[in-house]
């Protein structure tokens, strides 16, 4: 057999169909001996992995049932103190925050109510410094 | 108080999530007691074929979890045919052929979460983990790591038909005669779909001829 395998032979001799004449021209035929060596021992080494990464699998706990727990339940719980132990706080603050607004508020109305506030009516303000004290 | 309708050899653990749509492939099986037989210490059938069902669910899903579910399911729905299986074939071409079944449908369901579809490949870790053969030189090594990494992609991207079937003759060394028994095919479409996934595979690792 002097010519090369083709793609089909390849793959046949892969699923372990092959024929005397090809037998004997892989063994005579360095281009296609490690062709066919080569697709063997990347099928070989996959095999290898998939078992290897099959044993390991099944032999470590399911990410589901063991990583999910650790973590996520530390998460949570660390969450949910923050926020109990946040909410008085809050509270606390809120109040506080409100009777400073209210003092400021009322500051306010009492600066204005002093600014608007007149012993007399505006036009005769003048007048008020010719008056005497005791008058007033 | 033990149930007594309850089979005591039935030890294998079972989850509550059953898959929702399983295909009933192996409801066509006759009743026969030789096959049965076979299957009579069905704790030992697990034992025993557990890890390939598992192999193959792994390598077919690339998901742990999903995996375990579908080995759960696939000895589940044996162990309630269990009668119908005659005994043609052997235990792990039928078993096989449930799991085929199971991946296929959960394929498919996973077509639709099409949220759930992030993973393409394999852990990392366990690919580069892998320790090929320790006698080989480190340049050695590094090389056969490359193909193991282009055969995965290449595995990863084969349609779903084509994986199966490169996955039952090259992980499980199961023969074509097998395979179209666990798949449900003619022996020429699975040399078919074989040649394919071979081509693809060569493709990947880069073709020198």
């Amino acid at each position: 057999m002097k010519r090369h395998l083709s793609d089909l032979q390849i793959a046949a001799w892969m699923t372990g169909e092959r024929t005397a004449g090809e037998q004997a021209h892989v063994r005579e035929c360095a281009e296609c001996g490690a062709e066919v060596a080569r697709l063997e021992s990347a099928v070989a080494a996959f095999r290898g992995s998939v078992r290897e990464w099959s044993a390991g699998a099944a032999g470590r706990p399911s990410r589901a049932r063991s990583r999910a727990p650790h973590a996520l339940r530390l998460v949570f719980a660390t969450a949910l103190l923050a926020i109990l132990a946040g909410v008085p706080l809050y509270r606390t603050a809120e109040r506080q925050r409100q009777a400073a607004q209210a003092r400021a508020d009322a500051l306010l109305l009492e600066q204005v109510d002093a600014g608007l506030a007149r012993s007399v009516p505006a036009p005769m303000e003048p007048l008020l410094s010719l008056v005497s004290g005791d008058i007033r | 108080m033990a149930d007594p309708c309850k089979p005591r050899h039935l030890k294998f653990r079972l989850y509550l999530r059953v898959q929702p749509t399983v295909s009933d492939a192996v409801e066509e099986w006759p009743v026969s007691e030789s096959g049965a037989a076979q299957l009579e210490d069905f704790d030992a059938v697990v034992r025993i074929h557990r890890p390939k069902i598992f192999r193959f669910a792994l390598a077919s899903t690339y998901d742990r979890d999903a995996a375990e579910t579908l080995t759960q399911d696939c000895f589940l729905k044996a162990y309630r045919s269990r009668e119908w299986f005659r005994g043609d074939s052997s235990v792990q071409t039928w078993l096989m052929q449930i799991a085929v079944n199971l991946v296929r449908d959960w394929a498919r369901n996973r077509r639709l979460q099409f949220w759930k579809r992030l993973r393409t490949a394999p852990e990392p870790d366990s690919v580069k983990d892998w320790m090929p053969d320790r006698e080989l030189s480190p340049e050695g090594q590094a090389m056969v790591r490359e193909q193991v990494a282009a055969v995965w992609a290449a595995a990863g991207r084969l349609p779903e038909r084509q994986r199966t079937v490169f996955l039952l003759r090259f992980v499980e060394d199961m023969d074509l005669l097998e395979i179209a028994a666990a798949t449900g095919m003619k022996e020429g479409t699975v040399k078919a779909h074989l040649f394919r996934a071979l081509e693809a595979v060569r493709g990947r690792i880069g073709r020198k001829k």
